[in-house]
């Protein structure tokens, strides 16, 4: 193992260390320093370029530069890190990545969650349906996606989802059109009739029920002007936590352990008896000034150890699955209770000067200017992300999708499934507890890898919707022919694409254990 | 077991009970979010963000900057709409009191202050006199120090260094006699210079940096020993000064010393957060003409024309100015209540034929016969489609854009139309190919003629216009070779081409730039032009100051190169400026800088 681990760390040194090396020496070779003023008119036209040729030292040969440039670099090593700067703006590279990286961080993390878990899912569900129809839509769709541009997508989704919704919002009265309610309450019923599937009866019994639930919440939703004035409310806390509370004893133990069920309720209970003595304690942390991020996560922290706790007092033949499933539910009925307090804020956010009831951006991460507590900036925050993570979802959830349904498929088909079948397990059983674990096994080692592309890589995404991020760093940098950041990107996504492939190695080697690092 | 049962109902039953007692929810608004006092607003766009507040280095003459620091600092002078230079009486006075030797004496307004409250007065004008003359710096170019990691200028301690030029300021070497009541100076040059209007500026506040690089904290006293050290050429505190002058005013996000975003003008920083926008206020203190008018302007930043048109549909901007293309025109039209104003920016097309490669317009090439290169040269300029390229690249954006016809003048601005009626380009108002034809014939040349024309490659507007150039001038007998290439700025004046179409940007009406570009071995020289007369007219023109007179000498330069037909200009860059007109009334975008900034105290945010 440490034979490995040695030998893997000193090969991907090598391979930054090349990286860098050619990386120098090809941006050095494209672009052009003294490009602006080629073109000047200028009367000293002559000592400015002198001057900058003798600033970057361009009449030196670019290998000699290279060497300095890892001198600098290689004291990130030791604490003394000097990665250049920008000559341009005269700031240091360091300073430069550190907002760099928090931008594409913000932006992509989101996404990436999002974009992971629904693809898993619909891969899954998409396996176990195979060659139905659901299957087939849902090829034709991921692929569909796959294939789309990102700039054009952008531009289509700030079109649709930010300026016709925010006309939409704008008008006297936000409803929906019957023609609209009918149609998405049937494609609704029949998305899930066919996830799902079953008998002819079933299909019909499910697809009646999904339908008719739907049109009922829309309804519900155009009659209290809601898509104007969003809100959740502790009806609906109430009734979906106990919705959540079946749901995810169902896919965590199966509604035989009563133990873990019981929990579950009880967790969905407490969140819905909570909900009011939560708002006093938002007013009473704003009015203390303790209002912030920190703030919400610990809370959200404790509630998941209360919600263990509650499945431990529980107990049931395995006290650790009803923990796991009060955990499992505690997370959506926290996230509501949080979401239901943002949006009683929305009606103040949307009436801001700064917003003038046109909520959904199309640029930038903060409204300039925006006068609000924490709340209000963090539906700023969100309006600003709906945009950009939609995009990113749309495209990267077709990938997870199909890895997913692949090794679902490849899982299905082995011995020990139909061995876990043999023994009169419950379908319930053989899927979530011996197939969908090591299904997702090979995501474990693409999942690190497309972390690090998307910290690099979300350029296009950047650009469009005007976040200043590493991918934005690099190609600005490039196009104002300046080298040092352009480097310190190469360097840095260099580095982690490295380590991300050792993460992945290693994840791999312990989630499976049939896998073996060796020397 | 039971009773666990029955408790995890009753806690179902408890908490739906709660929901039918929950009525007395704490009120969740916090306030009105700022919407008492209703100041007004603006959003605009631009392209680069911010990055020094000292335009005047080398590196911080950016428009990025010029144009923000327009709306923060005032001046003796602006560029008005239509390319005048105007004095701005209400910050202070010049005058031209000698012609030989040329001497201009400035005086600021006593009412002038900076957002601090201490006045602007001659300590500000004389900092400037010793950083743009260079004679106070210890050091030249060539010998300052960099900094090994960094690039920057880097001049060892107690050496002078100021990282900028001014080419009017090098004439004025003596020290600048300051005026008795401290508001003024009085330059004396060595010699006439044309331009002599633009070269005052007042940029940076003077007690700032002698506050900061000599460790003093009274304003007054600072000023004083910046004069002292500037006066006495005091190296050890002119060391500090200088260095604080070339990077202390650098900055990309809200500085934490306040005395780093001073103004003197009409708005005020507030907010600045790095690569999204810069929030400025209206400066209550300003006592000058051209006030603010919108309280609050918020320049928002996004390079993508595209993204800023939506952004404008959105109502997140109110008005922009970005590099228009076909499809950005097309898409702003389609936005409701949008006003587009178009017109043409700074940047002006041009051909040039290179004259001493050993090309087809080259002389040498004819064994030393200048008549028959100027005969192939003028054949190429007469099927030169300048008109098409016009009506098929630039009208669909501007679609009163016209053909520039004056090397030395913008269109729109003063002097354009005299030039144009005199030089000699009517010649070449018509695409004309068949007089092309019978002058290469009567030259007796041997056609088709290969020419190897330069463009900068994945520049879709230059290519377009080579795709034009191309069937019009083989049939006057000419081969164009595509030779587009993405490092076209290195490989000008190489030879390896034998004509190149490009931009040249002015950014004010100053006129003794051209010198560089038509003069004997001008450094902007590119074809290897040479006339002896040209630099004869040049070298008056750079002496002389009265408007009326430049133009003269400009229209006889302009006959001069007409004749020569080195080459021709093509047009100006279009330019749209586009904005919200339920948001924003009252614009006067200009051509030159600062474009669509111009005129700001006049903007009005409409009612309703």
């Amino acid at each position: 193992m440490v034979v490995f681990f040695v030998k893997r760390l000193l090969m991907s040194l090598l391979v930054v260390l090349v990286s860098t090396l050619l990386m120098y020496v090809l941006v050095d070779i494209a672009i052009d320093p003294l490009f602006d003023l080629r073109t000047s008119t200028s009367p000293n036209r002559e000592e400015l370029i002198a001057r900058r040729v003798a600033e970057l030292r361009l009449d030196e040969p670019v290998l000699v530069r290279y060497l300095d440039w890892l001198r600098g670099a290689s004291g990130c090593l030791y604490g003394q890190c000097d990665l250049g700067s920008n000559w341009q703006s005269d700031q240091p590279v360091t300073a430069l990545l550190g907002g760099a990286i928090l931008t594409t961080i913000q932006l992509v993390t989101a996404a990436t969650v999002l974009a992971i878990v629904l693809g898993a899912f619909v891969g899954i569900v998409s396996a176990l349906r195979q060659y139905s129809g659901f299957d087939y839509s849902i090829t034709f769709l991921s692929f569909l996606l796959y294939s789309l541009p990102v700039f054009w997508v952008a531009v289509l989704a700030k079109v649709f989802l930010a300026i016709n919704f925010n006309n939409f919002l704008g008008r006297d009265s936000s409803t929906l059109g019957w023609l609209t309610v009918v149609v998405v309450s049937v494609f609704v019923g029949l998305t899930i009739m066919a996830a799902l599937g079953g008998s002819r009866t079933r299909r019909l019994q499910v697809f009646g029920a999904a339908a008719g639930i739907t049109l009922v919440l829309l309804v519900y939703l155009n009659l209290t002007n809601w898509y104007a004035n969003p809100s959740i409310g502790i009806v609906i806390i109430a009734l979906s936590s106990v919705g959540w509370a079946y749901v995810m004893t169902i896919l965590s133990t199966g509604l035989r352990n009563r133990k873990a069920l019981y929990s579950a309720l009880t967790v969905a209970a407490l969140g819905a008896v909570l909900w009011l003595p939560m708002l006093y304690v938002w007013q009473y942390a704003r009015s203390a000034g303790i209002l912030g991020w920190p703030l919400v996560l610990g809370l959200f922290v404790v509630a998941l150890a209360v919600a263990a706790g509650v499945g431990y007092a529980w107990g049931g033949p395995d006290r650790g699955s009803s923990a796991r499933t009060a955990v499992l539910t505690a997370i959506p009925v926290s996230m509501m209770l949080f979401v239901d307090r943002l949006l009683q804020s929305w009606q103040s956010y949307n009436d801001n000067i700064a917003i003038r009831g046109r909520p959904i951006a199309t640029i930038g991460r903060v409204t300039p200017n925006l006068q609000g507590d924490f709340w209000i900036q963090t539906l700023d925050v969100a309006t600003h992300l709906v945009l950009p993570t939609a995009t990113l979802v749309l495209i990267s959830f077709a990938t997870y999708t199909r890895y997913t349904r692949a090794s679902m498929l490849e899982v299905m088909n082995q011995d020990y499934i139909r061995t876990a079948r043999s023994k009169g397990l419950t379908e319930r059983t053989v899927v979530m507890r011996h197939a969908f674990r090591n299904a997702l096994l090979p995501l474990a080692s693409i999942v690190p890898v497309d972390i690090i592309t998307l910290i690099g890589g979300a350029v296009i995404t950047e650009t469009v919707f005007g976040w200043f991020g590493m991918g934005r760093l690099f190609a600005a940098s490039l196009a104002d022919n300046v080298i040092d950041p352009v480097m310190a990107y190469i360097l840095i996504v260099g580095i982690l694409a490295v380590l991300a492939n050792f993460v992945a190695d290693l994840v791999y080697a312990v989630l499976d254990p049939r896998i073996r690092v060796a020397a | 077991m039971r009773n666990k049962r029955l408790f995890g109902i009753g806690a179902v039953v408890a908490s739906l009970a709660m929901i039918g007692t929950a009525c007395g929810a704490p009120a969740a608004d916090e306030g009105d979010g700022g919407n008492s006092d209703q100041p007004t607003s603006l959003n605009l766009g631009w392209n680069q963000p911010f990055f020094s507040y000292n335009g005047d280095t080398s590196d911080g003459n950016a428009t990025a900057n010029n144009n923000i620091k327009y709306l923060m600092n005032k001046q003796f002078w602006y560029v008005d709409a239509e390319g005048n230079i105007q004095q701005d009486t209400s910050f202070g006075t010049y005058e031209q009191t000698s012609e030989d030797p040329l001497t201009v004496e400035y005086a600021v307004n006593e009412d002038m202050t900076w957002s601090d409250g201490v006045p602007v007065d001659a300590a500000d004008l004389l900092l400037w006199w010793a950083a743009g003359s260079g004679q106070r710096n210890s050091v030249s170019t060539d010998d300052v120090r960099r900094d090994e990691a960094t690039g920057a200028a880097d001049p060892r301690e107690n050496q002078v260094f100021f990282d900028t030029s001014s080419p009017g300021l090098e004439l004025v070497t003596d020290l600048p006699e300051l005026s008795e009541d401290g508001q003024g100076l009085t330059l004396v040059y060595d010699e006439p210079f044309a331009d002599w209007q633009y070269d005052m500026s007042v940029s940076v506040p003077a007690h700032i940096v002698a506050m900061r690089a000599l460790d003093i904290d009274d304003p007054a006293e600072a000023k004083q020993a910046l004069i002292d050290a500037i006066v006495n050429n005091d190296e050890e505190a002119l060391a500090p000064i200088s260095q604080f002058w070339n990077d202390g005013f650098d900055y990309t996000s809200m500085p934490d010393d306040e005395g780093l975003a001073l103004s003197n003008g009409a708005y005020v920083m507030t907010e600045f957060v790095e690569n999204q926008y810069m929030t400025l206020e209206a400066n209550e203190d300003y006592a000058g003409e051209q006030g603010a008018s919108i309280d609050q302007l918020t320049v928002r930043w996004n390079e993508d024309p595209l993204a800023q048109v939506q952004a404008l549909e959105n109502g997140e901007i109110d008005m922009m100015s970005p590099q228009v293309t076909t499809d950005v025109a097309q898409a702003a039209e389609e936005v409701p209540n949008v006003a587009i104003e178009t017109g043409v920016e700074g940047t002006y097309e041009h051909i040039d034929l290179v004259l001493n490669n050993g090309g087809p317009f080259d002389p040498e090439s004819y064994g030393g016969d200048e008549e028959t290169a100027l005969a192939v040269r003028q054949a190429f300029l007469a099927a030169m489609p300048r008109n098409e390229i016009v009506e098929r690249l630039i009208q669909p954006i501007n679609a009163e854009a016209e053909v520039r016809n004056s090397f030395l003048r913008t269109q729109g601005t003063p002097g354009y139309d005299e030039i144009v009626a005199q030089n000699g380009t009517s010649e070449y108002a018509e695409t004309d190919p068949q007089r092309a034809q019978q002058l290469l014939e009567e030259a007796g040349v041997d056609t088709p003629i290969d020419v190897r024309v330069m463009y900068a490659a994945d520049n879709v507007r230059r290519a377009n216009t080579f795709q034009l150039m191309q069937p019009a001038l083989r049939e006057a007998g000419f081969n164009l070779i595509d030779g587009q290439n993405p490092d076209w700025g290195s490989k000008l004046g190489d030879g390896t081409y034998d004509a190149v179409f490009f931009g040249w940007q002015s950014t004010t009406p100053a006129v003794s730039s051209d010198q560089a570009i038509f003069g004997t071995g001008g450094i902007n020289n590119l074809n290897g032009y040479s006339n002896e007369e040209v630099d004869e007219l040049f070298d008056q023109l750079v002496l002389t100051t009265e408007e009326s007179e430049q133009v003269e000498l400009q229209v006889q330069i302009e006959q001069q190169l007409v004749e020569d037909a080195i080459g021709l200009t093509i047009y100006q860059f279009p330019s749209a400026n586009i904005s919200n007109e339920t948001r924003v009334t009252g614009l006067e975008p200009a051509t030159l800088a600062p474009t669509m900034f111009y005129g700001f105290w006049n903007w009005e945010v409409p009612e309703g």
